[in-house]
């Protein structure tokens, strides 16, 4: 019960924190309530028979129990995903309370499913729903009329997923999306590795931190895996040391377009990440691995940290011999002038919407926030991230790493939104092709901070 | 007359199927991808979408950032190796089979087993052999007592190993492809030829060289047409195996199109690469072709 107000209380408050604006590609422009007092209208928890219930309340005119068609889903829960049970469970829970519905869905890699949705969406082959990243990416296909507006929907569901879990979603006061969790780059250790170089506890200053990583390289540990081929890897790392360097204020004011990358204060940021990885901190061959691969190794105890988002929390939990070994924390403050604790990166991306081709589209738009607020419930159960619905039934199975996430939330004071998330697609890519360079020592922080005020703004 | 009328009616009455196919397929999206190539496409849809002429080819001629002539300097160079190393490697392995010898058929199936397989699956392979951690290549380098021999970032993931990390999947897996090709031509030379050099005292090179190659020149010219051909528009590969990376070290106009089109939404640069890519494999055909008729065996032009 702890824990579902901290949950509740984190959900509230921590949003309006941050990401004022977003999806502002093709012009469309983010509605965000700023307010407190709305956040905080949202309930602290609410029965599983009692939210189910008053989602029977159809204002828009649906009855999902009287529907009977097909729907079709893409999303990229694949087997290795971490949210492939969440979805798995939720699918199965919508089939048994409505039969007459059949959903085919397909899961899709990651990377090759991005290039896939946006064919589809040009040739107008896609499904009914389909999973989306917030902001940019979603707002390119909302800018080209290919999404339907789920206002009429949202208004039955309001009580359940707080408006501003909804902010990223929202283009022109419309929204779009259905968010089903929120997460945050965590900074994950093995305490088995750090214990052997002395320290029983994650370093909570940055001059502790360099001085664990030295410890762990004199004792042959190397301290981070990276897979530098998949660039966004690299950027959960890069972005933490920004964070903690300029603070998330003028991280969010650059993100969002309304600073210049010329910031000498970000080239000093990118040249203590570089210096990082200079200082042989990160396993030199990461630069050639995937994301799988290095989670893989980390789990496996050859890093003893792994930055990455707090989806991970669920692998990690479902592994009994490396649950034990596992916490985490936020990256320490490297300029306390600047940035302090509390200011996180991440926010809430993983969405599911509904093609404004669809043929059943009223009927698609209430079945995907049944199922949106299902996912979300199975998701946070299995520590896939925190709910972007306000939780309901016995949550008290969530595993410790995942409460220790929202423990950190809860004492969240900002959010910067991940940054090939709030960019629009070729701003984003430009800015993953100078990080790719920045992982590998091509360029220093000068070289980033020119090229990226030259090329994108 | 009336005949003549109406025999021209009907081969063209046959032959409509297949125009409306040609021009439907090919002829109509080459030209959609020129016009394309002139906007500022910069979404999904057509809506907006701004005439810039030759502003596209001037950007990617002139970009720091898209590294185009990188991407096409590889592929040339591909093409290089295709031709130097790939192709002779299979004629050798063609002239050697179409000989005769034991096993020959067994030969020639595991020679072209890895064109059969899906080269997602080949790509996922050879990413496990080069692994840095577990591959076999550094296992066997291990047991040289050479484990210290991979570059620093890893096979695929160092700027100077991963081009030739690349090519050498490509070759294995196309060598066996090629290798029929000349192999169908070997075994068709006339056995009467081969015997009457060897009754005039030709050694098996000698036949190879002054008999056997010469008669198979068209099939060469093709191989090197596809080899050519197939390097400037290599992209499966490349993409599963590094997908352009490190640092666009194995960066080729297709994963170069690929990102433009699907992952920047530059619709319109995307379209321009495309245009380039088919310009380049046509000149390249036309290139070669003129070659092999210079030095046609018969001496004609």
């Amino acid at each position: 019960m702890k824990l579902k107000k901290v949950v509740a209380l984190l959900l509230a408050g921590a949003m309006v924190l941050s990401m004022a604006a977003c999806g502002n590609d093709g012009g469309a422009s983010s509605s965000a309530p700023e307010s407190s007092e709305e956040s905080s209208a949202a309930p602290e928890s609410s029965e599983a028979d009692d939210s189910n219930a008053e989602a029977e309340n159809t204002t828009s005119g649906v009855d999902l129990s009287a529907a009977d068609c097909t729907l079709e889903m893409w999303c990229i829960a694949t087997e290795s995903d971490s949210n492939r049970h969440s979805y798995e469970a939720a699918i199965e829970e919508m089939a048994s309370e409505y039969p007459n519905i059949t959903l085919n869905w397909e899961a899709f890699e990651n990377q090759s499913y991005k290039t896939k949705i946006k064919a589809a969406m040009a040739a107008d082959e896609v499904p009914d729903i389909f999973f989306t990243w917030s902001c940019a990416f979603l707002g390119d296909f909302v800018a080209q009329d290919k999404v339907y507006c789920l206002d009429e929907t949202y208004a039955e569901y309001q009580s359940e997923l707080p408006e501003v879990m909804m902010a990223n979603s929202t283009y022109d006061g419309k929204h779009y999306g259905v968010p089903l969790t929120m997460n945050i780059v965590g900074l994950f250790a093995n305490m088995e590795l750090l214990e052997e170089a002395g320290y029983q506890e994650i370093p909570g200053t940055y001059d502790e931190f360099i001085a664990c990583c030295d410890a762990l390289k004199e004792k042959g540990i190397i301290p981070f895996g990276c897979a530098g081929s998949e660039t966004w890897c690299v950027t959960e790392y890069l972005e933490s040391v920004i964070e903690k360097s300029i603070g998330a204020d003028a991280m969010n004011d650059i993100f969002l377009g309304r600073a210049t990358w010329n910031n000498q204060e970000v080239a000093d940021a990118v040249d203590t990440f570089q210096s990082m990885v200079t200082n042989g901190y990160f396993d030199p061959n990461g630069i050639s691995l995937s994301n799988d691969e290095v989670k893989a190794n980390f789990m496996a105890g050859k890093y003893a940290f792994y930055m990455n988002g707090t989806w991970n929390c669920a692998d990690f939990a479902n592994d009994e011999n490396f649950f034990p070994k596992v916490k985490v924390a936020e990256f320490p403050v490297i300029n306390a002038d600047k940035s302090e604790l509390g200011q996180l990166i991440g926010g809430p991306s993983d969405t599911l919407a509904v093609t404004a081709a669809s043929e059943n589209a009223a009927v698609a738009a209430k079945y995907t926030f049944e199922l949106g607020k299902k996912i979300c419930h199975y998701g946070y159960l299995d520590g896939c991230g925190l709910p972007a619905w306000t939780p309901y039934g016995d949550t008290s199975s969530v595993n410790a790493l995942t409460q220790d996430v929202a423990q950190i939330c809860n004492e969240a004071k900002a959010y910067v939104l991940f940054g090939d998330t709030a960019m629009n697609a070729d701003e984003a890519n430009t800015y993953l092709d100078y990080v790719a360079q920045v992982y590998g020592s091509n360029i220093d922080g000068k070289g980033f901070i020119e090229g990226l005020a030259k090329d994108i703004r | 007359m009336k005949n003549k009328t109406y025999r021209n009616v009907t081969v063209f009455l046959f032959l409509l199927p297949g125009l409306i196919l040609f021009i439907g397929v090919l002829i109509a999206p080459i030209i959609m991808s020129v016009v394309y190539s002139l906007y500022d496409l910069r979404s999904i849809s057509t809506q907006g979408m701004e005439f810039i002429g030759l502003g596209n080819y001037q950007e990617l001629f002139t970009s720091g950032s898209i590294s185009f002539w990188k991407a096409l300097g590889n592929s040339l160079l591909l093409a290089a190796l295709s031709v130097f190393i790939q192709l002779p490697l299979s004629l050798g392995l063609a002239l050697m089979l179409g000989k005769g010898v034991k096993g020959e058929r067994a030969f020639l199936s595991v020679y072209f087993l890895p064109v059969l397989i899906s080269t997602v699956v080949i790509g996922q392979l050879w990413r496990k052999i080069y692994n840095p951690d577990y591959g076999i290549l550094n296992a066997v380098l291990g047991l040289f007592g050479a484990s210290n021999v991979m570059p620093t970032g890893g096979w695929l993931g160092n700027v100077s190993s991963a081009l030739w990390c690349v090519f050498i999947p490509t070759l294995w897996q196309y060598v066996g492809y090629h290798m029929l090709l000349m192999y169908a031509g070997v075994r068709s030379v006339s056995p009467d030829l081969r015997e009457a050099a060897k009754l005039d005292g030709a050694t098996d090179a000698q036949v190879d060289r002054y008999i056997v190659i010469p008669c198979i020149k068209p099939i060469l010219r093709v191989s090197v047409i596809f080899a050519v051909t197939g390097s400037l528009k290599s992209f499966d590969l490349i993409y599963v195996l590094t997908n352009g990376g490190p640092f666009h070290a194995t960066e080729v106009p297709s994963t170069l199109m690929i990102n433009m089109l699907f992952e920047r939404n530059r619709y319109g640069m995307g379209s321009t690469i495309a245009v380039l890519m088919i310009a380049l494999c046509f000149a390249f055909a036309i290139i070669i072709s003129a070659v092999f008729k210079e030095r046609d065996i018969y001496g004609k032009k």
